[in-house]
């Protein structure tokens, strides 16, 4: 117990480090894949049969090809040289896309038709009522399961790691690699993924009860 | 089937059929309502009333026949283009059964956004007039509430001053007070009346047999994807011609 604890004052900046670029890797990750995956949503519910089909390939696709699998693929198998940060961050933006859109189609279509019907009694376009009454309240009803879904592409970004992206896993392996203390550092990396993960939950509960205020 | 509207009729449907699949839900249905006309839709359950209002915007596609609302006609058998939609559906107002407002919008922005995106109002001219409306239908103080904290007779009056905002030639209502107990049924119909008093053309589906009959000038008595009888409520309601109307009239006027 007392090694732990010396490890834990001893690694905190290099530990810290890599939890910070495991955050920045993530935040990316959901910055772009998010957006992503409500236009896949949008696309394969498309009265448009072609775009329909090109977004559910897409995503299933997508969804059916292992995260890992999919960092090896753009950093190592594409004829393009990425930094290895970027290449991990396509990677898992691509995954986030594909899984988050199925979450986000199942928000949507969970919008009471009766509010449709009253955009379209008033005239307006499908334009309209997609971005003014289906969109704002599918992503309120996918928030819950959604923010869930981020916080499992938080722990995934340790899989980065295997593509020498400089996150919590790979600092805390290399650390290890010197010192030996295997047990120690995958302990306290472990318990940093836990402490952020565990918050985020409470915050999302707490989002919840917020966001049904007017339902 | 006699014509009672005077000069061009606002809202004329001609031969108008629907069906699902095999299920015929309107036969042969034509109706002329005049401007400034209010028309009362009544009869059993399944006689088809609602799907009828409903095709006046075309919330319901008819298999055949041809609608006309304030001069813009669609034949309904060929594809009907997104300009021709826009063009019917900007003359139509609409209040449903159970209200439909926005749940995610305050009362202001329920009825002021559809002006912004429809009609293309500046958002402060469309909350002057949003504001305007909510006073007519005396809910001024309810503008940045969410519906959820209305009661049911003043969301459907919300309803009422939503689809009013877009200035609409013809009002169809689908059972406004149906989902409403007795007391806020009758804010909904009051504001109804003054609509009527001002001149608005109406089409109502009801169950609300008073409203037909002292409210409205026209009374259409469906029945089995049919009309089966239309003229002055005080007349039908007095004499009906027709035994399938007289059982109705029985069951919903002289209830114990």
């Amino acid at each position: 117990m007392s090694t732990l604890w010396s490890d834990l004052v001893t690694y905190a900046d290099p530990l810290m480090e890599g939890l910070w670029v495991s955050l920045q890797l993530t935040f990316m990750t959901l910055g772009l894949g998010l957006p992503g995956g409500l236009v896949l949503a949008i696309a394969a519910a498309s009265r448009s049969r072609a775009i329909g089909m090109v977004a559910t390939t897409l995503v299933e696709l997508g969804r059916g090809t292992p995260v890992l699998v999919l960092l090896l693929l753009v950093y190592n198998g594409i004829p393009l040289t990425l930094p290895a940060f970027v290449a991990a961050f396509i990677a898992l933006a691509i995954s986030t896309a594909a899984y988050s859109s199925e979450i986000i189609r199942g928000g949507l279509q969970a919008v009471p038709e009766d509010e449709v019907e009253a955009g379209q009694a008033l005239g307006m376009s499908r334009a309209h009522v997609l971005r003014d009454v289906i969109v704002p309240q599918g992503l309120r009803i996918a928030m819950p399961p959604l923010v869930g879904f981020c916080i499992i592409m938080f722990q995934a970004t340790s899989l980065a790691y295997v593509i020498a992206v400089r996150e919590l896993t790979a600092q805390a392996k290399s650390i290890a690699n010197e010192t030996f203390h295997y047990f120690n550092l995958f302990l306290l990396a472990g318990a940093l993924y836990a402490a952020l993960s565990i918050s985020a939950s409470v915050l999302n509960q707490r989002a919840e009860k917020r966001l049904n205020r007017h339902a | 089937m006699t014509n009672l509207g005077t000069g061009n009729p606002a809202i004329r449907l001609e031969n108008v059929e629907k069906s699902f699949g095999d299920h015929v839900v309107l036969q042969n249905v034509s109706l002329s309502v005049g401007a400034g006309q209010v028309f009362a839709l009544i009869g059993p359950s399944g006689a088809g009333k609602s799907t009828l209002l409903r095709c006046i915007n075309l919330l319901e596609r008819p298999t055949s026949g041809s609608i006309t609302v304030d001069g813009v006609t669609i034949q309904t058998d060929h594809t009907i283009k997104p300009k021709e939609l826009a063009a019917l559906r900007s003359r139509v107002g609409m209040v449903f059964q159970s209200f439909n407002l926005f749940p995610h919008m305050t009362v202001l922005r329920n009825i002021a956004l559809p002006q912004q995106r429809v009609l293309g109002r500046s958002r402060a001219d469309a909350e002057d007039r949003a504001h305007a409306l909510l006073g007519r239908v005396g809910l001024a103080d309810k503008a940045s509430q969410y519906p959820a904290r209305c009661s049911g007779g003043q969301q459907q009056r919300i309803a009422i001053a939503r689809a009013l905002a877009l200035d609409p030639k013809v009002m169809l209502f689908d059972e406004p007070t149906s989902a409403l107990d007795p007391e806020l049924g009758l804010e909904v119909l009051t504001v109804m009346r003054e609509l009527a008093d001002e001149g608005m053309t109406m089409v109502v589906v009801t169950h609300e047999m008073q409203f037909a009959r002292d409210v409205s000038d026209h009374l259409v008595v469906m029945s089995d994807g049919g009309i089966l009888e239309e003229g002055d409520p005080h007349d039908i309601f007095s004499g009906p011609r027709h035994a399938r109307t007289r059982q109705f009239l029985r069951a919903v006027v002289d209830r114990q």
